[in-house]
């Protein structure tokens, strides 16, 4: 347990935290710019958690939000910090589980992950907006669930899973043909041995 | 007891086999000037962080031997303390601003603020460093919106600012344009004026033979010598090290023009006063000014041309020119509009009005994915393309991109690779090389395209004398193959030695445009321009001769 | 350098206000308008963010903001109007579409809260420098780390954005397209996106250690370019707002206990 949440909080994680923001920011603008039916902003998030810790996911999830909600205006993302620290924190358990390590962890992290956004958008969603989430696809599935007379919680339950499963999927594929390709300089700043071997 | 004393020192990175210091000794007096030399992975990087600290405490790794730094042991320090009686400076400019200020004057008194300096005493020092290195007109600037000489300038006052006893410089230069070079190495000569303690690492041989007391010459981690710099660069075995004397020395030993002592001269000063020495200019000099054959037909026909990025602030301004076969290079200062010449040669931009021809077609028509198998074009910053694992991959993206087979485009690559002298590299991690060696990669993965064009924008920045060795076999095998090469480049000695024909650029228009001899004859247009003679025709001029040299 | 901060350098009383006065402006609109639940008391604090916006000068900055949410309001009122569970008293009908009262009222009181939200932050983010706010929260005790990630946000972003065309243009002249069917564009994502993942994260270890050498990890207090300028009148309403979240809250008790 201990070795899981292990955090190392010096300058090099410092510095790691706002590059994942950015990253998560631009993820978001190549979708845009490609026009790709999904989010994928959350690239930077999964990688805090992934080369840091649940710790440092969980920070690069909570700050990329409130960040954004206090400076940009967007009071609907503030709230969602809450879910951006679940998967930050998510996506470190597993990494730290060694899931990253090969593809079908990854797949299976992606779940994971996908599964913890879900289980605290939805009650977010519910309580803030009626259950709806803002993306098309899943809102029409909502509505559809709303006109078979389906309850709220159920409506947006399913809502959030077509939407963040897949999304999450996706991400983690990004993240994980990433991080394999990460210099073996850079990763030894975060996984190295503290220890300095004499050479007298 | 000297300032510094460094006692068989040894390093190895965390992960690494080999040492990246081994065994090295020596001692540094108060108010010098040392200059440290070696090809790229002789340790000279790793020395500098060996002084500041951060090797072993940053980078952890396996550390022997002892460094002192005025009575402190260095691996004992924490870096915050030392880090306040040796300031260190490194390449990038970039990277080695805080990244969390908002205005220049901010950003140099970041390191006051965490050592609780109070809030006057800041803002006197920050005043004065700003006025030294003359940045003071942009104290309420965003530091990202500078040149790089200027960020790399608001680097060194951040450092200055803290008021240490040395200052270790790493290649502060390596990868700037000449301009920025020289605003840097201007406030370099300033600071050793001052009689601060100066550790310079450089490949400007030039600059250090200069300004240095003592070179320390490193080859892969070991110390080969600490001595004055005549005696260093008047070794003969100097290439083993990948070392280019300065061009004087260079000079001097081709016309064993010695001093009393028997050394070598290493400045401009010293080799005029042996002037007499020198033989007389030969008459018959067919070789250097041969008539080089007239260029073929013709590559690119720019007619009219005009663009701007935004309406009323033209960047080329009605621009006529005919580029052929022979290696071109454009030079002329920043914001001349070379870059955006090249990019709509290349069609990643369209021209505002005028026309663009490549080999008798309108490229206007054309996409930039339909010129890429055509016109290849290496980005400045190697970074922005890479992202394969593999370099082979990385270098192969293109060719299959452009519809070649796998087999071909790994015969292609490998071509390209063995082309560069990277192929040993193919299996390596791109991430993993060094910069000068990514650039490489860089304009192996647009060369493996096999197009017949290629444009290279700065290749020389942050290449030793190995790497400019490389471009230049480069462009002469495109050269042989009959496939043209248009550089922009800032480096006039190699222009001088690589290219034929030069075209200057300065406010959107081309100045002067013909061979190398006859653009760099006219001294008006190089003031114009803003640009400088090479260094060997400068010199041949200062020694007497009436000819244009180029080479020694 | 286009920064992502909706700042609007204008010196106006907002603009001078500490930024804890404004912080806690905020508190007060959500949370009195959340704990009495009415209407009223969303419009009123509606009103006041609207006129304190005028009085500032700003008020046309934040209407893209109110349109960037319009969508999702809309949605709210389309579900809940047709579909919402407690449903039973038509309102009005379009075309084969019947509108019912409850649901309607439903998304008024969810777009009431988001239209709140969203202004009472509007007058905040607007007029608070990001850097300044900073500074004050690490005078009260947040740890200067916390101040650097934030600060540090606001460079890096710009930054990334300004590589992303030099990226785009360097692959493609190496053939690749960017346009086309759905699986042209999705395999473009990895060559686009990875090297400014991989410089950036690259770049981190330079940058750390250029915290290092200027002594970023040093034991001593931290020093300020900036004086903390909490004035009179920011105390003053500090204690008004903090007093009215009170009552609020005291009056919503006295109203569940007495009845």
């Amino acid at each position: 347990m201990k070795k899981i949440f292990y955090t190392k909080f010096n300058a090099a994680t410092l510095v790691l935290i706002p590059a994942c923001i950015g990253i998560n920011y631009l993820g978001k603008l190549f979708a845009q710019l490609l026009k790709l039916p999904l989010w994928l902003d959350s690239i930077g998030t999964c990688i805090g958690g992934v080369l840091g810790g649940p710790i440092i996911g969980a920070v690069c999830g909570a700050a990329n939000n409130l960040i954004y909600g206090f400076t940009t205006g967007d009071s609907i993302t503030l709230i969602y910090a809450l879910t951006s620290f679940g998967i930050g924190l998510a996506v470190g358990i597993m990494a730290r589980l060694g899931l990253m390590k090969k593809f079908g962890g990854a797949l299976l992290t992606a779940v994971v992950a996908g599964l913890a956004a879900v289980a605290i958008s939805t009650p977010l969603n519910c309580i803030f907006w009626g259950g709806t989430t803002g993306n098309i696809w899943g809102d029409a599935l909502f509505t559809a669930t709303q006109a078979a007379g389906m309850p709220v919680a159920i409506g947006s339950f399913l809502d959030e899973v077509v939407v963040d499963v897949p999304d999450k999927v996706i991400t983690l594929i990004v993240v994980f043909a990433i991080v394999k390709g990460l210099p073996n300089k850079l990763i030894s700043l975060y996984e190295g041995n503290e220890k300095i071997e004499s050479l007298d | 007891m000297s300032y510094i004393k460094v006692e068989n020192l040894k390093y190895r990175y965390p992960g690494a086999d080999r040492l990246a210091l081994d065994d090295i000794s020596l001692e540094i007096e108060k108010g010098s000037f040392v200059g440290v030399v070696g090809a790229n992975g002789a340790g000279k990087s790793t020395l500098c962080q060996a002084f500041a600290g951060l090797v072993p405490g940053f980078y952890k790794g396996a550390y022997g031997g002892k460094v002192w730094i005025d009575g402190l042991e260095a691996a004992k320090t924490p870096i915050s303390e030392l880090c306040r009686k040796a300031g260190l400076v490194f390449q990038n400019p970039f990277n080695q601003l805080s990244g969390a200020k908002d205005t220049v004057f901010e950003e140099i008194a970041f390191g006051l603020q965490n050592f609780g300096v109070p809030k006057e005493e800041m803002i006197r020092r920050v005043t004065n460093v700003m006025k030294m290195l003359d940045i003071d007109a942009y104290g309420d600037c965003n530091p990202f919106d500078l040149s790089g000489g200027q960020m790399q300038r608001v680097a060194l006052a951040g450092i200055l600012a803290m008021e240490p006893d040395v200052i270790l410089l790493d290649e502060p230069t390596s990868q700037l344009d000449p301009a920025g070079s020289e605003e840097v190495f201007r406030a370099v000569l300033k600071l050793a004026k001052s009689g601060i303690t100066i550790i310079m690492v450089e490949q400007k041989m030039e600059k250090l033979a200069q300004y240095c007391d003592r070179l320390l010459l490193l080859h892969e981690g070991k110390q080969i010598a600490f001595d004055t710099p005549e005696r260093i660069f008047s070794r003969e075995d100097l290439n083993d090290y990948g070392i280019k004397a300065p061009i004087y020395t260079e000079i001097c030993r081709k016309f064993e023009v010695q001093k009393e002592n028997g050394l070598y001269p290493v400045s401009l000063a010293e080799t005029l006063l042996l002037r007499d020495r020198f033989p007389k200019e030969e008459q018959d000099r067919g070789g250097m000014l041969q008539e080089h054959t007239a260029g073929t037909e013709p590559v690119f026909e720019i007619s009219r041309l005009n663009f701007h990025y935004l309406a009323g602030k033209p960047v080329i301004k009605e621009l006529n020119l005919t580029v052929d076969a022979r290696p071109t290079a454009i030079v002329g200062q920043n914001g001349a509009g070379k870059t955006t010449l090249v990019k709509i040669l290349k069609g990643l931009l369209k021209p505002v009005s005028g026309t663009v021809r490549y080999r008798g077609a309108d490229i206007g028509d054309k996409t930039v994915a339909m010129l890429a198998g055509e016109i290849g074009y290496v980005f400045q910053n190697p970074d922005d393309q890479i992202f394969k694992y593999h370099v082979m991959d990385e270098v192969m993206f293109g060719p299959l991109n452009i519809g070649m087979d796998k087999a071909a485009a790994e015969k292609k690559a490998k071509e390209a690779l063995d082309m560069v002298g990277l192929l040993e590299l193919a299996d390596k991690n791109p991430y993993d090389l060094e910069l000068s060696e990514r650039k490489l990669v860089a304009i192996a993965s647009v060369l493996a395209m096999e197009t017949q064009v290629l444009i290279l924008d700065e290749p020389t920045i942050a290449q030793d004398m190995y790497g400019k060795q490389t471009i230049k076999n480069v462009i002469r095998s495109m050269e042989k193959q009959g496939r043209s090469v248009i550089a922009i480049l800032h480096d006039m000695d190699f222009v001088a030695e690589c290219f034929e024909r030069v075209i200057v650029m300065a406010h959107g228009t081309v100045l002067a445009d013909g061979t190398k001899e006859a653009v760099f004859a006219q001294e008006d247009v190089l003031k114009e321009a803003r640009i400088e003679q090479p260094y060997v025709t400068g010199l041949f001029r200062e020694l007497g001769f009436c000819g244009m040299y180029f080479s020694v | 350098m286009k920064s992502i901060s909706l700042y609007v350098n204008k010196d106006t009383f907002l603009t001078r206000m500490h930024p804890f006065t404004k912080f806690l402006y905020i508190a007060a609109a959500i949370s009195i308008s959340l704990i009495s639940g009415r209407m009223r008391t969303f419009c009123l604090f509606i009103g006041i963010s609207f006129a304190l916006l005028i009085s500032g000068k700003i008020v046309r900055k934040v209407f893209p903001l109110i349109a960037f949410s319009f969508t999702i309001l809309i949605t709210i009122f389309l579900i809940h109007g047709l579909f919402h569970d407690g449903n039973v008293t038509p309102l009005f009908s379009v075309g084969p579409l019947r509108f019912y009262r409850e649901g309607i009222v439903y998304a008024a009181k969810i777009g009431l809260n988001i239209l709140n939200m969203l202004l009472a932050f509007a007058v905040f983010v607007l007029t608070t420098k990001p850097a300044e706010l900073v500074e004050d929260l690490e005078r009260i005790g947040f740890s200067p780390k916390f101040g650097y990630i934030v600060s540090s946000v606001f460079q890096i972003i710009p930054q990334m954005s300004q590589t992303m065309n030099t990226i785009l243009d360097a692959q493609r002249s190496r053939g690749m397209e960017t346009e086309g069917s759905l699986i042209t564009r999705a395999k473009s994502f990895l060559p686009l996106i990875s090297p400014v993942v991989m410089s950036s994260l690259i770049n981190t270890r330079e940058r750390a250690l250029a915290l290092e050498i200027r002594g970023f990890e040093a034991k001593q207090k931290r020093t300020y370019l900036r004086e903390d300028k909490m004035k009179a009148s920011d105390r003053a309403l500090c204690i008004v707002m903090t007093a009215a979240i009170a009552g609020a809250i005291v009056w919503r008790v006295a109203a569940y206990v007495l009845y």
